[in-house]
């Protein structure tokens, strides 16, 4: 199953158990103009070591008690020097909303880091990043890490409009900003499309020898189909309703070629060809 | 019997221990089945949780903490394996969670030699509640002769009511001559102890719970989850995949009390507790409608720890009340 060698340098596929860890939050902020995309950064000193990309922390809303279960959020920046976690989230329902009233300094708990992060062809030099939306959150540290390894990587950074490309400037600034090319639905910057489209006109034009995905479902869908007819290893990562988040309650299954698979610990990222995809 | 004092001798001088149909338990807490797997995630959790934190005192060892449990209930393990429903299984709602997970389960053989190994391994001295499931009468049995082969397992309990089934489960359980007809065919395979989980869904459960009695059930669980939807009004559409699933958590836990309530009156074999509970406060009401002992179930995926924690809890409770024997607590409304 685990493909790629375990040592934690070499990007390889891992499940590490999640941990349940107190911590504190250490700033909030909006990210974009109108406060529906926020940043928040916690101190959680062993989430912030131990984390590897693409993995997440399930996290316990604090004074929220008629709304029972964890929310999911994958990690953004972590610095484990300072022993800190960076979480990007956009206000969608009643979890989101109540977060926008956390304070600083105030208490909380995550189980994390939680699931199967990337591990993205180790032997890969020129990647391709295909980011939708807030999709572009587990993809940053992957950027980093390919980034560190001295890889090629190329991101196409999809949102709706331009004021929702709330990641353009930590890309540009980690890659360069020819390496990051950019499109939204409504052609208010960049490429006028969806980042399938985009995608399929780099891949004519240069060799990738992986890709990485997150994004809305339908559109990992597209890159998949686009990746298995270009014959490159593709990854993606998939979000399911999930309940406990360490591999209990099998609320969050994913259907796959091996049958029924867990997005919390098996996942939450797949290689595509093992994704049965549905509708 | 001994059990009952190893975790908390000398620090207190209540008795915790109880007897649920014969299965002894050290501690009236047990976990809801499906919402815990077999306890290995919980226990890697715990393990790993203490293992991180700062405080090097604390003892490590995984099957150490789930002994905490009076006893450990496993997820449905049915005859063959069963692949479950699609997703969206869960929905949150207000209080409470809708699941229809369907019992995806890996089979009673992959479970013997994967989840049995382990726990035979890491906590053999907890007891240890199969929670058994099958789409007809007839599929109950051979579950159970499987499992009579591993001496691992002290009690059974028999799942009659899960509501997400299009075969099977709670159809078996809402009918109280078919609901006797599982239970008899599962009192002929073995000799342990026999618990039915009946479903809420029904016009009486005394009635069932009487039916179930007399077929030779040694106990009962209740409740399982109450028949429900939830609908996202844009869409127009269910949140489940299936349409309608079971409720969890606080939302049906009055439901749960009054089913315990009416039930410890109609029948004299002893009542496991179960909707709602997260704390000490909430099993201590069960335990006074009538239960014997309590589940934990929903709690687990907010708080993953707590049902590792409720007997400590439930024992400073009995201290501060100054009751000395929780027994003394079961069915202990004041009229």
């Amino acid at each position: 199953m685990c493909e790629a060698v375990g040592a934690r340098e070499s990007l390889s596929c891992q499940a590490a158990s999640g941990v349940l860890e107190p911590c504190e939050v250490l700033d909030i902020g909006s990210c974009d103009k109108n406060g529906g995309i926020r940043r928040l950064v916690l101190r959680a000193p062993h989430a912030a070591i131990h984390a590897l990309p693409g993995q997440f922390v399930h996290l316990r809303i604090p004074h929220f008690d008629d709304h029972l279960l964890r929310r999911p959020f994958g990690l953004y920046r972590c610095n484990s020097a300072a022993g800190t976690i960076e979480l990007v989230y956009q206000v969608l329902g009643a979890g989101t909303q109540q977060m926008t009233s956390l304070k600083v300094g105030q208490k909380l708990d995550i189980i994390g880091p939680v699931g199967r992060g990337w591990s993205c062809a180790p032997e890969a030099k020129n990647v391709l990043l295909i980011a939708g939306g807030m999709g572009a959150v587990p993809l940053y540290p992957l950027a980093e890490q390919l980034k560190a390894q001295g890889k090629q990587v190329q991101v196409v950074l999809g949102a709706q409009n331009a004021d929702l490309l709330v990641f353009q400037k930590d890309f540009e600034t980690l890659l360069g900003a020819e390496n990051i090319p950019i499109c939204t639905d409504d052609g208010s910057a960049g490429f006028h499309g969806f980042t399938t489209e985009r995608a399929a006109e780099l891949l004519k034009k240069s060799s990738f020898d992986a890709i990485a995905t997150c994004g809305p479902h339908l559109m990992q869908r597209g890159v998949a189909l686009l990746a298995r007819k270009a014959g490159i290893p593709c990854e993606v990562s998939l979000e399911e309703r999930m309940a406990c988040g360490i591999g209990a309650c099998l609320s969050c299954v994913v259907e796959t070629t091996a049958g029924k698979k867990r997005a919390c610990v098996d996942g939450p990222v797949f290689k595509a060809d093992e994704v049965i995809w549905n509708d | 019997m001994t059990k009952a004092l190893d975790k908390n001798s000398g620090a207190s001088a209540v008795n915790l221990a109880v007897n649920v149909g014969g299965l002894s338990m050290k501690n009236p807490v047990t976990v809801a089945s499906g919402t815990f797997a077999s306890g290995r995630e919980y226990a890697e959790l715990w393990q790993a949780s203490v293992g991180a934190s700062s405080e090097p005192s604390k003892n490590v060892n995984p099957a150490t903490e789930l002994e905490a449990l009076g006893a450990l209930t496993t997820k449905g393990v049915s005859f063959e394996p069963w692949t479950g429903n699609a997703t969206p299984r869960i929905a949150e709602t207000p209080s409470g969670m809708l699941n229809a997970i369907g019992l995806q389960n890996k089979g009673v053989e992959a479970f013997c030699q994967d989840d049995l190994t382990w726990l035979a391994k890491n906590a053999p001295e907890l007891p240890l509640v199969v929670n058994v499931c099958g789409h007809t009468v007839d599929e109950f049995a051979p579950v159970i002769e499987r499992l009579e082969q591993e001496t691992v397992v002290d009690a059974y309990e028999i799942n009659i009511s899960c509501p997400n089934l299009d075969c099977g489960g709670m159809a078996l359980g809402v009918d109280p001559e078919v609901a006797a007809a599982v239970t008899r065919t599962c009192r002929a395979a073995t000799k342990r102890p026999l618990i039915v989980k009946l479903t809420p869904n029904v016009t009486d459960i005394t009635e069932i719970a009487k039916s179930v009695e007399a077929a030779g059930a040694g106990a009962l669980s209740l409740i399982n989850t109450v028949a429900g939807m939830a609908i996202d009004a844009k869409l127009r559409k269910p949140l489940l995949a299936r349409g309608s699933g079971g409720l969890s958590g606080p939302a049906i836990k009055p439901v749960a009390l009054l089913a315990v309530h009416r039930c410890y009156q109609a029948v004299s074999v002893p009542l496991i507790g179960m909707g709602g509970i997260r704390n000490a406060t909430d099993a201590i009401e069960f335990m006074l409608a009538g239960a014997t002992a309590v589940a934990v179930g929903t709690a687990n995926f907010a708080d993953p720890l707590v049902a590792l924690r409720l007997a400590d809890e439930m024992q400073l409770w009995c201290e501060s009340q100054g009751v000395e024997d929780i027994n003394e607590l079961i069915g202990g409304l004041l009229a």
